[in-house]
């Protein structure tokens, strides 16, 4: 039967599998991490995070199945059109979204009322844009005027309407777009400088922070960073976290066994990397990690065998915004950053962000399958064999 | 195709392979070698242990605060069983209700130190004898635990407005504080108490305890290598000289009045009197709630007001020698030039009235009586004098000077709450009279202290000590330093200048000491020794004058700066000035002679009714 299952997929049988793996890893944690939330406003049942999530994960995974079967050549228009869908959007989120923690990051589609962050989508098109306009323009790249100009332009504006209400999220994604255009072999002095403007901005928006205390989100932003630069006064839910972490030792306390999650303010989200950290110990954190940097690997193998350029940028792009969102999670929940609220992807609880986490990585297992058919020379029996022996035993 | 952009991918390999690492290693640290985090965790038990809270001596080692022990009641719900509320309330001598009361309360709150599983204060403050009640019948009572704490004695009771006052921390205070503060801890709320709160608090220790899976204590966690020791808080000393605090307390019973005495050498306050006071020790223990609320309802004697630093006076004939050093240093006034007085002063249509004297040939003369027209005719020759380019210049110039005295703005004691008063500016008339519609005349009663000047007794005070020390000061303060001397009290070493020469301060002296020798303060007399003061009679809205004195002693290397305001007792010389007069005797030679005592009684029993006025 699984072999039945394998045949229908196609793309990289690693990324799928690593896919399934982040997903069984995301169902313990969350339905560990959820008992408080359950017996606070569903009478104790346990269950109802489970199925709900694992409704969210399976439907993710359709939306990757059916986005993988696409022609990745499509995407190219797709970006096109979602570039110029978002940025209206953004900015009637600003202006109209609901206000989470003086954040307007949502906004709810009228009709089938569901609500999404509009940057989730944002930064999908921005990513797929970037990489439409890198093949596009080829042979412009080293010029300033005709090649980087229009592109960093659009890049900065999206950013910037991302950042009044997320402004973590619009650094991450500044920071992306800025190592696809790194790879698509811009000129190292304009990224450089670049750089330098962006640091200049962030300056610019910290001391304007400090200034103006009680516009919007600044307020936020200058106690996190000064939580973060003071080493005696730390955040309550950094201190939870580190006692969680340190608590898990080399092997953990075994699924299900978490007592911080008691203590950890959103642990099946924000703090999810140290309810794991806690059941399954150091073993399982390196683990975890080991995966999100297998997957990374395995895009840039399809990168390197991609049959076009849109199709590499547009994989690197995708994986390279994912693991790096994952290991922003990560050194949050190790205080080694500020307090972002960025969450793991695939692994923490949430509706929409999974599926537009689903739907990337089905666009990368798209480009993926388009290698696999023009490469003839890939054993691709011989993964099929491998993937067997690591599930049979299961 | 990607072959050129190959070791751009290397790059970016590399990059992420690195962030891998880190995080590795940071995980290693933390869950491995790190063991700080491991002892918060809920199966390593904390005790705290409470620093007894810093003492409070007065300049001569007399103990004005210390420490008695208490007891808590702690609970933890979470180990509550079959309670028996009225047995316990009961042992605990508590009413039911309040039991049930803090129950509720304790489950209604939803934050983190609230959590059923976390002892927290059930009834605080119990008595040792009660407590020891409530020790022997412990067993039937599981989840309730008790904790030593302490509270504050105050052995004279005396000073209540100094000392302050200590309650448990409200919430405010607990987020402010990030963990420095439980609820149910205690924290100045006023006075010395919260000024100094960080000094006296002290650092609470802690100690780690393994637990098993019941929570009972199993052992220290690693040897009690992360205890730590709890740090008593500072003892303080200050400048307070508690015979004199005492005497003069009681010598103003009976009557709304200020006393506020400084050393002028250093600024420290020897005493600091609001009456009528209050015994500090009603604000301690259980019934603080309810003694606090008497206090704020007892509308005719208003206890808990501070008056030195609250309450607002015209200085009235005080101010004169004031207003001849603005003169004297802006040189508009010849020491002994003569002014006429003709049983008042008239201006325009005004009259200022003054009572009957002789001639009046100099400044000195000027003072010992307290003529009012000739400083309204300073204050006038000055206002309007050519030397400014109008009235408003002029005024600045004078507003200048006072401020450098002190008067007008608040003088930086060491209590909360200090009210700056008012000393008039141009702009301030401006914007009651407009621009160019007020003269000399309009506003020349503020040339006696009257008008729209208003001081607090502090100021008042402040001022003579800077007269006492012909110029410089030091800014009053009550506390001196703590038992290691390490207090960060800089501000009240630095001496501060006036900018008026110490020549001037001289040539108002001579009428000064007159004042009290044979003019209208004699009541003020000490034998043997040279006293300088002034007397003030201040009119004001609420019925009979405010009798004010103010004055420093001895004219040479002065020791004490005094002043006293007594609320609609009438005139300065008869009231306030016997009272500064005794109270500098008492702090100068230690007692009050025989022949002194009939004063004594007779300020002693006076009792004004204050019945009518406001």
């Amino acid at each position: 039967m699984l072999k039945g299952i394998t045949s229908k997929i196609q793309g990289d049988r690693w990324i799928w599998l690593i896919v399934i793996l982040l997903s069984l890893v995301s169902l313990l944690a969350v339905y560990s991490s959820t008992g408080t939330l359950a017996y606070r406003y569903h009478a104790g049942n346990t269950e109802y995070y489970l199925l709900k999530h694992f409704s969210l994960l399976a439907l993710g995974l359709l939306i990757m199945y059916i986005a993988h079967l696409a022609d990745y050549r499509i995407y190219s228009r797709v970006a096109q059109l979602l570039l110029l869908l978002s940025i209206p959007l953004l900015i009637v989120t600003l202006l109209l979204g609901s206000d989470i923690n003086e954040a307007k990051r949502w906004i709810t589609l009228p009709g089938i009322n569901l609500s999404f962050q509009t940057s989730d989508l944002a930064k999908l098109a921005l990513i797929m844009f970037t990489a439409r306009y890198l093949t596009r323009h080829q042979d412009e790249v080293k010029n300033f005027k005709q090649g980087f100009l229009p592109i960093i332009s659009i890049i900065a504006l999206v950013c910037l309407l991302i950042a009044p209400a997320d402004f973590s999220s619009a650094a991450v994604l500044f920071f992306t777009c800025l190592l696809i255009l790194f790879i698509g072999r811009i000129r190292w002095t304009f990224l450089f400088g670049t750089v330098i403007a962006g640091a200049a901005v962030i300056t610019l928006v910290i001391l304007l922070a400090y200034s103006f205390p009680e516009v919007g989100r600044f307020k936020t932003w200058t106690t996190r960073i000064e939580e973060f630069s003071n080493k005696t006064d730390i955040p309550y839910q950094v201190q939870q976290s580190k006692i969680a972490i340190a608590e898990g030792g080399l092997f953990g306390k075994g699924p299900g066994n978490s007592t911080q999650r008691n203590f950890l303010p959103h642990p099946y989200s924000d703090f999810i990397f140290s309810i794991i950290l806690e059941e399954y110990g150091l073993i399982g954190g390196i683990l975890l990690i080991v995966l999100y940097l297998l997957f990374l690997l395995r895009c840039i193998r399809i990168v390197l065998k991609s049959p076009g350029t849109f199709g590499a940028f547009m994989a690197i792009g995708l994986s390279i915004s994912l693991v790096i969102q994952a290991f922003i999670n990560m050194g949050v929940a190790v205080n080694l950053l500020p307090v972002t609220g960025l969450t793991l992807p695939l692994v923490s609880m949430g509706g929409t962000s999974i599926w537009f986490t689903s739907l990337s990585i089905g666009i990368i297992l798209s480009v993926s399958r388009k290698a696999e058919q023009e490469d003839e020379t890939l054993p691709g029996e011989l993964q099929h064999e491998a993937l067997n022996t690591l599930i049979k035993p299961a | 195709m990607m072959k050129q952009g190959s070791s751009r991918t290397v790059a970016i390999k590399s990059l992420i392979i690195i962030i891998s690492l880190v995080l590795i290693i940071r995980l290693f640290d933390l869950q491995i070698l790190d063991k700080t985090y491991k002892r918060k965790a809920s199966d390593i038990g904390r005790e705290t242990i409470y620093p007894a809270r810093g003492l409070i001596y007065d300049r001569n080692g007399q103990l004005l605060v210390s420490n008695e022990p208490v007891y808590d009641v702690l609970v933890t719900r979470s180990k509550v069983r079959n309670l028996d509320t009225s047995k316990l309330a009961a042992l605990l001598k508590v009413p039911d209700s309040v039991i049930k009361k803090r129950f509720e309360v304790l489950k209604e709150n939803k934050k983190a130190y609230f959590s059923p599983y976390k002892a927290a204060v059930l009834v605080s403050q119990i008595s040792p004898d009660d407590i020891t009640a409530f020790q022997e019948k412990r067993f039937l009572f599981p989840g309730f635990s008790i904790q030593s704490r302490s509270v504050r004695h105050y052995p004279f009771a005396l000073a209540g407005h100094i000392m302050g006052d200590m309650g448990e921390v409200n919430e405010k205070e607990l987020e402010k504080s990030g963990n420095r503060y439980v609820p149910g801890d205690y924290i100045g709320k006023s006075g010395l108490e919260l000024k100094y709160e960080k000094l006296l608090r002290g650092k609470k220790g802690l100690e780690y305890y393994v637990r098993d899976k019941l929570g009972r204590n199993i052992g220290q966690f690693e040897n009690g290598k992360f205890d730590t020791s709890a740090v008593e808080g500072k003892t303080l000393i200050t400048g307070l000289d508690v015979d004199l605090q005492a005497y003069a307390e009681w010598l103003l019973q009976g009557k709304r009045a200020s006393l506020v005495a400084i050393e002028p050498a250093t600024g420290q306050i020897l005493a600091m009197v609001s009456s009528p006071g209050y015994d500090p020790n009603l604000l301690i223990g259980r019934n603080r709630g309810s003694n606090y609320k008497h206090l704020l309802d007892d509308s005719i004697n208003k206890p808990l007001i501070n008056r030195p630093l609250t309450a607002l006076y015209p200085p009235g004939s005080t101010f004169k020698p004031l207003m001849a050093l603005v003169a004297l240093q802006e040189n508009l006034l010849n020491i002994h030039e003569g002014f006429p007085c003709h049983g008042g002063f008239y201006i325009a249509s005004l009259h200022i009235g003054c009572h009957n004297h002789g001639p009046v040939h100099s400044l000195t003369k000027a003072i010992e009586i307290s003529c009012n027209s000739y400083f309204c005719q300073v204050f006038a020759r000055m206002i309007s004098n050519q030397k400014y380019v109008d009235e408003d210049e002029a005024l600045a110039v004078w507003d200048k000077y006072l401020k450098q005295m002190q008067m007008g703005v608040k003088t930086g004691i060491d209590l909360q709450n200090e009210y700056a008063g008012n000393i008039p500016t141009p702009e301030y008339y401006k914007k009651i009279y407009g621009n160019y519609r007020w003269r000399a005349s309009t506003i020349i009663s503020d040339a006696i202290g009257q008008g729209e000047i208003l001081v607090t007794p502090l100021q008042l005070a402040n001022v003579y000590a800077i007269i006492a020390n012909r110029g410089t000061y030091y800014k009053p303060h009550l506390v001196v330093k703590d038992d290691n001397d390490t207090l960060g009290l800089g501000q009240y070493y630095v001496k501060h200048f006036t900018g008026i020469d110490s020549a001037n301060f001289e040539l108002i002296m001579n009428g000064l000491e007159l004042a009290v020798e044979k003019g209208t303060a004699k009541l003020a007399r000490v034998d043997s020794i040279v006293v300088c003061g002034k007397t003030g009679t201040a009119q004001n809205p609420f019925g009979e004058d405010h009798s004010i004195f103010a004055a420093f002693a001895p004219r040479i290397h002065p020791k004490i700066a005094i002043a006293v305001i007594i609320e609609n007792a009438g005139f300065g010389g008869s009231w306030a000035a016997p009272v500064a007069g005794l109270a500098i005797e008492k702090y100068l030679k230690g007692h009050i002679p025989d022949n002194k005592k009939w004063l004594e009684n007779y300020v002693q029993q006076k009792v004004i009714d204050y019945h009518d006025s406001k």
